[in-house]
């Protein structure tokens, strides 16, 4: 593979984009002492699509994805489009399967009714939502725990619950906020393994935060980098290695190559966050 | 894993103790011959309350009757009101010093009030144990209601719930520990409540037998009342600590 940068020439994909993103910004505080989270972002994603993004911590990918879930309003400068349509503040609500960064399981529910929530607030039977949710079980390795209580779960377990949560609230947009950051890096190659496997099967268009860049690349379509704060996209890589992706395809030339040049740029980023401008 | 109920082992943990109290009890006013106006012992005070079932069983069905009613109306009227609060914020700064005044006050000081406006029936009664536990329910309730972080609330929001669904799905379940401990305290409050004003006037009651043996130096009937309200507090106790575990099931 040849190490041509990929900037802006994604743009030649020109199917309408399932998200798109355009001059974004977020500005939390009174503007005397104000803290820019996410500056200047344009961003499309095509239906079906995985994209991962990744930037250095504190850079706004949480805002980024807060703003996407309708959990939080943009400022004025710009908007977000949902399948071409522009969205209201908040408007987003409810359209989005969102799954933020730590699992948050409620300790009241068992595995099966933390799972159906979602269904439950859309109004479906508790019986409708509890045989729908048990088709799933088997997909997720978490057969003969549905009546389990989140605490008697590994860490692992947890998340695939809060991940099955974000699927059975069927949204064609999934959002997933750093899903494997707590886990070791045994669990977390499996589970990249059989997210890949379930959104083979499911085919929605998943964005995907992560600060590990083995996992963008390993996962992704698409790499989008983020700078350090305020955040914006720094640059996007198609990743065009093959699917369906064995582990082993992380020890390959060309899945090398494209880490050596991603390193580069997301270093560069981190370093601007320790102030280390010094040690470049 | 799940508890269901109170189990054989706290049962017995409690009758234990309770029978070791009666004997050592008995053994000593035995040992040191303690006068009976000062200590009776416990097998007279047992005769006693056989002696006088009826009155005392009356009695102490009565008292129960007026702490049953007060707490279910005033745990409703706390857990209501803490609702109506956390769904309408801005009536929290109207009513929630008013609600710690009252209750910074102990709840007896309002007896010779409730006396006055509702009688010496049971209706004073009734209205202390209201007193006594609604503003307690109300303030652990309201705390527990707000006790769910902004992430959980905003993977609620996510998936489109309102604020009725919040209150519903998060809000509640998340607030019923604070809210059983409220029940708790509440109820040993509300029990002390009735009894006190009991004494002060009343018709009927294990409070008025402690006060009329008192007055004809009947300590023997004054012990048996005593006894009583304890076996009987003791029960209420087991009722809530059930109740608790139906409630808080997933500890
Ligand atoms: N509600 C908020 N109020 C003020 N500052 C915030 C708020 N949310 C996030 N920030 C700031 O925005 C920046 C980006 O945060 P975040 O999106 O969580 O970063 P990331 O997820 O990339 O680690 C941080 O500096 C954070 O302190
Ligand atoms: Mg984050």
């Amino acid at each position: 593979m040849d190490s041509s940068m990929a900037t802006p020439s994604i743009a030649a994909d020109h199917r309408p984009a399932h998200l798109q993103l355009i001059n974004v910004w977020k500005r939390f505080g009174p503007p005397e002492r104000q803290t820019v989270a996410v500056r200047n972002v344009d961003l499309a994603i095509q239906p079906g699509e995985f994209v991962t993004l990744i930037g250095p911590s504190g850079c706004g990918k949480s805002t980024l994805f807060n703003m996407i879930a309708g959990l939080i309003a943009p400022d004025d400068d710009g908007s977000i489009l949902l399948s071409n349509k522009v969205q209201q503040d908040y408007g987003l609500l409810g359209k989005v399967a969102f799954m933020p960064q730590r699992d948050l399981l409620f300790p009241w529910r068992t595995v099966i009714d933390n799972a159906t929530l979602p269904l439950e607030i859309e109004g479906v039977s508790r019986k409708a939502a509890r045989a729908r949710a048990e088709a799933l079980f088997p997909e997720f390795g978490l057969e003969g725990f549905e009546t389990h209580y989140p605490h008697q779960l590994s860490g692992g377990m947890r998340q695939r619950v809060a991940l099955m949560r974000t699927f059975l609230f069927e949204r064609d947009l999934v959002l997933l906020d750093e899903p494997f950051g707590a886990l070791d890096a045994l669990t977390r190659s499996m589970m990249q393994r059989w997210l890949l496997d379930v959104w083979a099967k499911h085919r929605r268009t998943v964005l995907f935060i992560t600060h590990d860049i083995d996992e963008a690349i390993f996962l992704g379509d698409k790499v989008v980098v983020m700078t350090a704060r305020p955040g914006t996209i720094k640059c996007a890589e198609r990743i065009n290695l093959p699917r369906p992706r064995a582990a082993s395809v992380t020890t390959t030339g060309e899945f090398i190559d494209i880490k050596r040049r991603l390193l580069a740029v997301v270093e560069e980023e981190s370093l601007k966050t320790f102030g280390g401008a010094t040690l470049a | 894993m799940v508890a269901g109920g109170v189990t054989w082992r706290d049962r017995l943990a409690v009758v234990i103790g309770l029978a070791t109290l009666f004997i050592v009890w008995q053994a000593a006013t035995m040992l040191f011959a303690v006068p009976d106006y000062i200590l009776p012992r416990p097998l007279d005070i047992a005769w006693a309350i056989v002696e006088r079932r009826e009155q005392i069983w009356r009695a102490l069905l009565f008292t129960l009757a007026e702490t049953g009613a007060g707490f279910a109306i005033g745990a409703l009227i706390g857990i209501g009101l803490a609702v109506c609060l956390v769904l309408i914020p801005p009536c929290e700064a109207v009513v929630m010093p008013l609600a710690v005044a009252i209750n910074a006050v102990p709840s007896v000081a309002f007896v010779p009030l409730a006396l006055i406006w509702f009688g010496l029936g049971m209706g004073s009664k009734i209205a202390m144990a209201v007193l006594a536990i609604a503003f307690i329910v109300l303030l652990n309730a309201l705390s527990g209601l707000k006790k769910p972080e902004q992430g959980h609330i905003d993977l609620m929001r996510s998936f489109g719930a309102g604020r009725f669904g919040i209150l519903w799905r998060l809000r509640l379940p998340a607030a019923m520990p604070s809210i059983v401990t409220g029940l708790r305290v509440g109820l040993g409050r509300s029990t002390i409540a009735v009894i006190v004003a009991e004494m002060l006037g009343a018709y009927d009651g294990i409070g008025q037998i402690v006060y009329q043996s008192t007055a004809q130096v009947d300590y023997l009937s004054v012990w048996a009342a005593v006894l009583t309200a304890m076996l009987g507090s003791l029960a209420l106790y087991g009722c809530l600590v059930a109740i608790d575990r139906k409630l808080i099931w997933w500890r």
